[in-house]
């Protein structure tokens, strides 16, 4: 792969990959929202095999495919899974309506593209665009935690704040320690299952996964 | 003794109490479990073959005298743990709990041990890290054990605080890493997430870029370990835990965090040659403890009131820790230690409490000493020795930490702390002597007796009363070159 493609291919993916991230704040049903999930992990899987094979460091094309088959594949449909049991179709709550989620978002990604727009701190090892984008992700898996009631959009939250995490650890450093990958992999994989049960506890309790009625314990 | 047969015990018995048979096979593999693993792991440590450390697989595992303290915390407070549990959990009779529950308990209580284990174990902060997450998701369903509405509240919002925080923890290790490879401090790829290697090249680190992965790891850890204001979470998990669990998470589960803190404390200290990091665990320690005093004065429920108590006391750890010299150091690593001694008898007397009241109220609780004079004195002396009474070992370790403080020149927190204090020993004493004195309410007392719970009562009130005034000498040892080793000496 020529240089100048492996760039434009870079940075159209990056392009991709933030709309991704729009998309999972933008859409209204849990459905598409896990469906968006599945393609940013899908994107991100891309920009590090990508990565991975423009700078010759084949290792990180084992992450590569880790992240196509666990959060492209096994995660998305352990969700499908569960809101089918749980019979949900209905669209996403939230504290805040959708339009003004986005604006937020929007002000998010200038905050981050902000703060590292000071490149002396962060020298990334490869396509300092990245960089931004990772923390955005991260924002905007905190900002659909904290504003969505489902408690399935917490995780959603979760996870999209994990995606962010990982591009940032392979635009700085191409990626962390082969082993470390493997047990971050696991322990996310792990956390999905758990709080997947605790989803139906939850229903079970509660007769509803609207994290918002959850307001015994207080002081 | 290794350090992966260290860590091989928890795992098998693990799985070993999963195997479906009656409970009182269960019982006997859960209590033997933990007892053999505490035994194998204090043969380890008080062996002479690991000093000053020793590396096991590949130098991602490391032991040293720091990890040994924990080491001996968390199988010692596990063993009593489990002890306690075989009374409080595994009981017969209409209100007990079925067989297959029991199993599972059993199986995360052991997985739990081996998580922390691992935490405190690991020379690679990559896998630090991975403990640490695995600690959380080894617990969820500990908090967990009853089904209630509260409970699973509580278990949800432990989940999902403690994975945001500890989300932010993997940010702070993206940076140490990227700040290893920038530099192009030489050596293996493999070595340079490892505390060791990172401390060797210290020098070498760009002092900046630590300084901000400081910042994010103590949010991130410090969420786990309850530092104010990032401990939303851990009233809710204490108050509605099991007894012995309550008794794992306050007492270990937050050192343990503490000591994830405490390594990049000491990295970052080498690295920036600043009082950075140790300005701002004052910073939160004292805020921990401010935070934690009006609702420990307000307090109505004891279990909230021992969790609250947590945050205090982890507070003054991390205030410990920040005021730094080998004075300041020593006093945190042994306030830890009491603390976790301390607090786990409280917790578990909070289960007999329990047993006997049938509520977690304290205005509902009167009269403890004529009710049962045994758990009367136990409660009422944990409680003094949990506020700061002398002759017990937290106020030992509270005066080693504020004369540190002192000596250290930070005049202001220490007289923070020093009011603050105060108001938090009027508050339990006043609460104390609510639910101790008095005349009890409602019929009397229906709770059997339980002899291994009333002994890991006895038990731990002599651990904490001769604590106050002698340390074994082993352990004195072990201690001192525990506070060496974060004071940043390269062994």
């Amino acid at each position: 792969m020529s240089p100048e493609l492996a760039t434009s291919l870079i940075h159209f993916l990056g392009m991709m990959l933030l709309i991704a991230s729009f998309w999972i704040l933008a859409s209204p049903q849990i459905g598409t929202c896990i469906r968006a999930y599945a393609t940013h992990s899908f994107l991100l899987a891309l920009i590090t095999a990508v990565i991975a094979v423009t700078n010759h460091v084949e290792h990180l094309l084992i992450p590569a495919l880790l992240t196509f088959v666990l959060k492209t594949i096994v995660i998305p449909h352990v969700f499908f899974r569960i809101i089918r049991r749980l019979g949900i179709r209905k669209e996403v709550e939230s504290y805040i309506n959708i339009p003004f989620s986005l604006l937020l978002a929007v002000l998010l990604v200038f905050v981050s593209f902000y703060v590292t727009g000071d490149d002396k701190i962060l020298k990334p090892v490869a396509f300092s665009e990245f960089i931004p984008l990772a923390i955005s992700t991260v924002f905007f898996g905190m900002l659909m935690m904290t504003t969505r009631k489902k408690a399935i959009n917490q995780v959603l939250g979760l996870l999209l704040i994990e995606n962010g995490l990982f591009l940032m650890a392979i635009t700085m450093t191409f990626g962390m320690p082969l082993l470390v990958e493997m047990g971050i992999f696991f322990d996310v994989l792990v956390a999905v299952m758990i709080m997947g049960i605790f989803v139906f506890k939850i229903r079970d309790a509660f007769e509803s996964i609207n994290a918002d009625d959850m307001t015994v314990l207080k002081g | 003794m290794t350090i992966d047969r260290v860590l091989w015990m928890p795992l098998i018995f693990a799985f070993l109490c999963l195997i479906p048979c009656p409970k009182r096979m269960t019982r006997l593999t859960f209590m033997t479990g933990a007892i053999l693993s505490a035994i194998g792991a204090w043969l380890f440590v008080f062996g002479a073959s690991w000093s000053p450390r020793v590396f096991a697989f590949n130098e991602n595992l490391m032991m040293d005298s720091l990890s040994a303290v924990f080491v001996l915390l968390i199988t010692s407070v596990g063993v009593f743990s489990a002890v306690y549990a075989g009374g409080y959990l595994f009981k017969e009779g209409d209100s007990s709990i079925s067989a297959l529950r029991l199993r599972r308990y059993a199986f995360f209580f052991h997985l739990f041990l081996f998580t922390m284990l691992l935490t405190v174990f690991s020379n690679n902060l990559g896998i630090m890290w991975i403990a640490i997450e695995g600690t959380t998701l080894a617990s969820a369903f500990l908090v967990n054990v009853d089904d209630k509405k509260s409970s699973i509240e509580a278990a949800w919002k432990y989940l999902i605080l403690c994975s945001v925080g500890i989300a932010l923890a993997l940010f702070g290790i993206i940076l140490v890493y990227y700040s290893a490879i920038a530099q192009a401090v030489a050596g293996e790829s493999g070595l340079l997430l490892n505390w060791t290697f990172l401390l060797s090249k210290a020098g070498q680190l760009d002092s900046q870029v630590l300084r901000i992965s400081f910042i994010f790891i103590l949010v991130g850890y410090g969420t786990k370990a309850g530092l104010a204001p990032f401990h939303a979470w851990l009233p809710d998990a204490h108050s509605q835990a099991p007894a012995p669990v309550s008794a794992l998470l306050s007492g270990v589960l937050l050192s343990c965090a503490t000591l994830g803190i405490l390594r990049f404390h000491i990295l970052t200290t080498a690295a920036t040659g600043s009082a950075f990091s140790g300005t701002l665990l004052i910073l939160f320690g004292v805020l921990s403890v401010a935070v934690a005093t009006p609702f420990i004065l307000e307090q109505k429920d004891y279990k909230r009131l021992l969790a609250y108590s947590s945050v205090e006391h982890m507070g003054l750890a991390a205030a410990g820790l920040g005021f730094g010299g080998a004075l300041g150091i020593y006093a945190a690593i042994l306030h830890i230690v009491n603390h976790a001694f301390t607090k786990s008898l409280l917790f578990f007397s909070s289960g007999h409490l329990l047993h006997l009241f049938q509520t977690k109220e304290i205005s509902k609780v009167k009269g403890i000493f004529r009710k049962s004079p045994f758990l009367g004195i136990v409660f009422f002396l944990g409680a003094l020795a949990i506020a700061g009474m002398p002759p017990f070992s937290i106020f030992v370790s509270e005066f080693l930490i504020l004369s540190a403080g002192f000596l250290a020149g930070k005049f202001v927190p220490c007289a923070l702390l020093l009011i603050l204090l105060a108001f938090i020993f009027i508050g339990f004493l006043r609460h104390a002597n609510r639910m101790t004195l008095g005349v009890p309410e409602g019929p009397p007392p229906v709770a059997e007796k339980s002899f291994l719970m009333d002994s890991v009562l006895g038990l731990g009130l002599i651990v904490i009363f001769v604590m106050g005034f002698y340390i074994p000498g082993p352990f004195q040892r072990l201690l001192l070159d525990a506070s060496r080793v974060a004071g940043g000496a390269v062994v």
